[in-house]
Parts: structure tokens; C-alpha cells; sequence
């Protein structure tokens, strides 16, 4: 595969077609997950690998997966991965395991995987797929983590559980709770918005 | 016809191919599983009754502090961990797991108990789906240290063992100071510690007087 290619992927994936801010999927979880950042990168680890190798599998089997079967297929897929990382956790990283509890499972329901199983796994060669699973999910990821980023600094002046604010610093309770979730993705994704706009103002 | 009988065999057999996966990935990890499980709960058990490790005691460590200085036994349908001195002939608590439910979710956690099950030796709360930095600070330690020493004389009808007080006005044995930002948590925890205990403590009394534990 051409490098070009696979930047594209790549551009694509992390902005242009951005999951999170542009396609405005699996925010559910982008809410959930996003007051602390050891929580956020394993959320997102474990969604990279689950979107790409569900992409890969979807694109292997789609010549002779039955088209009125194939969101079943994809489920199962998906929810196999799913339950591949949950085991995982639980057997190598347990305190992390237990700090997500049922997130990790919700990664089932992710509208990302799905969205990209159904948009570009099931017409492309298994490699590309593969590609384009991990560029939407680094995607996912990237902005789940500067979101989270300014929610633990605020919400508990620390990041990574490593404290950072000055002591006399007050947290913002709301920063923790799920409300500053959808505050902070508007804002974001307002921020995002403006700098594309202002980059397509500047073009004859 | 034909299509539907292969997509009912091609779902079969993906199905049996992903479950045998899953399933054989999940036996090959089940005793690292069950080992980081049962770890877990014997340094609970071991902190709540305040048999203090080194900070930087190994898995293994924590297995051998177990074995020697507790003696498993039960209470009803629970589990009880007597705790033994050094010398693993006195009994210097007991400690059980209480559970019931919280805000978002289940709380669970465990109890230790002094010897004569006069006093609370500590409490720790273990597994929650309370709010980060609200109600999930149930976790950490100043609220839990709060319990230590507590009277565990089952209350008159209509009274209860704790009460969680605004910080700073908690004032008597029966009152301790709550989470600011998290009345939900607090009003159901003092509930449910209540109900637990007002359950297993004279079920543990009876116990010891019948000298089963």
C-alpha cells in the first residue's frame, strides 16, 4: 500500500472525518470516561485495537458474508474482541480493569466500530482496513484525552493521579460529573469548527 | 431457501468459532484471574484488620501473611476471617464483607471488628460505581479511618449504628462527618451499614457464645 495512501487513512480518520467531532459518534463514552486520563488512554488502547481488528476481520470475511446477516456478524465480531480485552485487563492490569468496570464492556456499543465496519470494512481490502481502524480509533482517542486533559486539571487538579494544580487550588466538582462532559465536547468541538473555518475563509 | 439455510450455518459456525476463542482465551487466564482476585482480597482483609505489611510486600508475601495469621470460618451465608496474632493462637478480630446499595450502584465492603465485637478495628470500602471526587471518595482514607473505634452496640428500635452529619458538625460515637457534594451516597450507605451489621453483629455474638469461631 502507497504511503499516501495510508496518510490519507490517517488524516481522514484523526480529522477530516474525525469520529468523535465530526461524526459525532460514540460520544456516550467520550462522556463517561473523560474525568480521568489513566481511565481515557486504556479506554482508548482498548478501542483502537477493537476497531481495527474487528475492521480486519469484517473486511476478511466480506465476500462471503451473507449482506442480510452482516450486522450480525459484525456484533458477534466485535463483541468477541470486546470481551478478548476485558479478559485481558482483568488477568494482567486489574487495578486499571477495576478503575473502568463497565466501560470497558460499553466499548461494545461504541457506534464508532460499528460505523466503521459498515462504512469502509466491508468494501476494502483487509489491510486498508486495518489502517483505517486504528486511524478511527487514534482519532477517538486524541479527543478523548484533551478533553479529559482539561477535566482532571480542573475537576482534580492532577494528571495521571499525579497532582499538578498549586495546593491552594479549589477542584471544580462539576468539572467530575458527566455534565462537563457535554460542556467540554461543545466546546471542543466549537474550537475545532472555528480553526477549519477560518482555514477554508483563507483560500481564494 | 437455499441463502437462508447458508446464513443460518455461516452464523453457526462463525458463532462457535469466536466463542471457542473467547472461551479458550478466557481458561487460559483463569487462574491468573482468580490469583489477582483473591490477592486483592486478602491485602483487604489483611488491612481492615490492621495486620500491616511492608509497603512494598510482593504478591507472594501477602499470600504467606494470609495463610499464617488467618483462619477462614463463616457467618451465615458469608464469609468471616478471623484474624490471629503473630504467634497465630489469639484471635484479634474478625472481619467480614457488608454490601448493599449506593447511588449509581452496589457498594461493597469490608468490616473488621475487635475481638470481643465491641469496636470497629477499620472499614474499607472496596468496589463502588459512586461519582469520581464525590461519593466515590467513600475510598479514601479519612473517611474510612473515621469508623475505627466506633461502638458496635446494637442500637434501640428506631435508632441507628452511624449517622453521617454535615463535616465539621458530627459531634458523639454514633456521628461522623460525610462527603460535601454527596447527600445520595451518604443517606444510602448510612442506611445499608446500618441494616448489614444490625444483622451480622449479633449473628457473630451468637457465633462466638456457641464458640464457633
Amino acid at each position: 500500500m502507497a504511503k499516501t495512501q495510508v496518510r490519507t487513512l490517517f488524516r481522514k480518520g484523526v480529522w477530516e472525518e474525525n469520529p468523535v467531532f465530526r461524526q459525532i459518534l460514540g460520544i456516550c463514552s467520550a462522556l463517561a470516561v473523560t474525568n480521568l486520563m489513566t481511565n481515557t488512554l486504556i479506554m482508548g488502547l482498548g478501542l483502537i485495537f477493537v476497531t481495527a481488528m474487528s475492521s480486519a476481520t469484517v473486511s476478511a470475511l466480506r465476500k462471503i458474508t451473507p449482506e442480510r446477516i452482516r450486522m450480525m456478524v459484525q456484533v458477534l465480531i466485535i463483541a468477541s474482541y470486546v470481551m478478548m480485552v476485558d479478559i485481558f485487563l482483568k488477568a494482567y492490569l486489574p487495578d486499571i480493569s477495576e478503575a473502568l468496570g463497565p466501560y470497558v464492556g460499553l466499548i461494545i456499543t461504541n457506534c464508532i466500530i460499528m460505523g466503521r465496519c459498515e462504512g469502509f470494512a466491508r468494501n476494502n481490502p483487509v489491510w486498508p482496513a486495518f489502517l483505517d481502524g486504528i486511524a478511527s480509533g487514534v482519532g477517538y482517542a486524541l479527543v478523548l484525552l484533551i478533553i479529559a486533559t482539561v477535566r482532571e486539571l480542573l475537576g482534580f487538579g492532577t494528571l495521571f493521579g499525579k497532582p499538578l494544580m498549586p495546593s491552594t487550588w479549589v477542584p471544580w466538582t462539576i468539572m467530575i460529573m458527566a455534565p462537563a462532559g457535554f460542556f467540554m465536547l461543545a466546546v471542543f468541538i466549537w474550537i475545532a469548527y472555528t480553526l477549519e473555518h477560518k482555514k477554508t475563509q483563507g483560500k481564494p | 431457501m437455499k441463502g437462508r439455510l447458508f446464513s443460518t450455518l455461516y452464523m453457526f459456525l462463525l458463532s462457535l468459532v469466536f466463542t471457542a476463542a473467547v472461551s479458550g482465551l478466557n481458561l487460559l487466564h483463569q487462574d491468573r484471574i482468580k490469583l489477582n482476585e483473591d490477592r486483592k482480597m486478602q491485602a483487604l482483609v489483611l488491612h481492615v484488620l490492621n495486620i500491616h505489611l511492608e509497603p512494598q510486600a510482593t504478591d507472594q508475601e501477602v499470600s504467606t501473611t494470609f495463610s499464617r495469621r488467618i483462619r477462614l470460618a463463616s457467618l451465615g451465608d458469608r464469609p468471616l476471617y478471623v484474624g490471629l496474632d503473630k504467634d497465630a493462637s489469639t484471635v484479634i478480630g474478625y472481619a467480614f464483607p457488608v454490601s448493599g446499595p449506593g447511588f449509581w450502584g452496589a457498594i461493597e465492603a469490608m468490616v473488621a471488628v475487635d475481638p470481643k465485637v465491641e469496636r470497629i478495628l477499620g472499614i474499607a470500602f472496596y468496589r463502588h460505581s459512586e461519582t469520581p471526587g464525590l461519593g466515590g471518595r467513600i475510598t479514601e482514607d479519612w473517611f474510612q479511618k473515621q469508623f475505627q473505634g466506633r461502638p458496635l452496640q446494637v442500637p434501640s428500635t428506631g435508632l441507628r449504628f452511624f449517622y453521617l452529619k454535615t463535616p465539621g458538625t458530627a459531634s458523639g460515637p454514633t456521628e461522623l462527618d460525610a462527603i460535601t457534594g454527596a447527600t445520595e451516597t451518604s443517606k444510602r450507605l448510612e442506611k445499608f451499614l446500618d441494616d448489614e451489621l444490625k444483622q451480622t453483629i449479633p449473628l457473630l455474638l451468637e457465633q462466638k457464645k456457641m464458640q464457633r469461631v
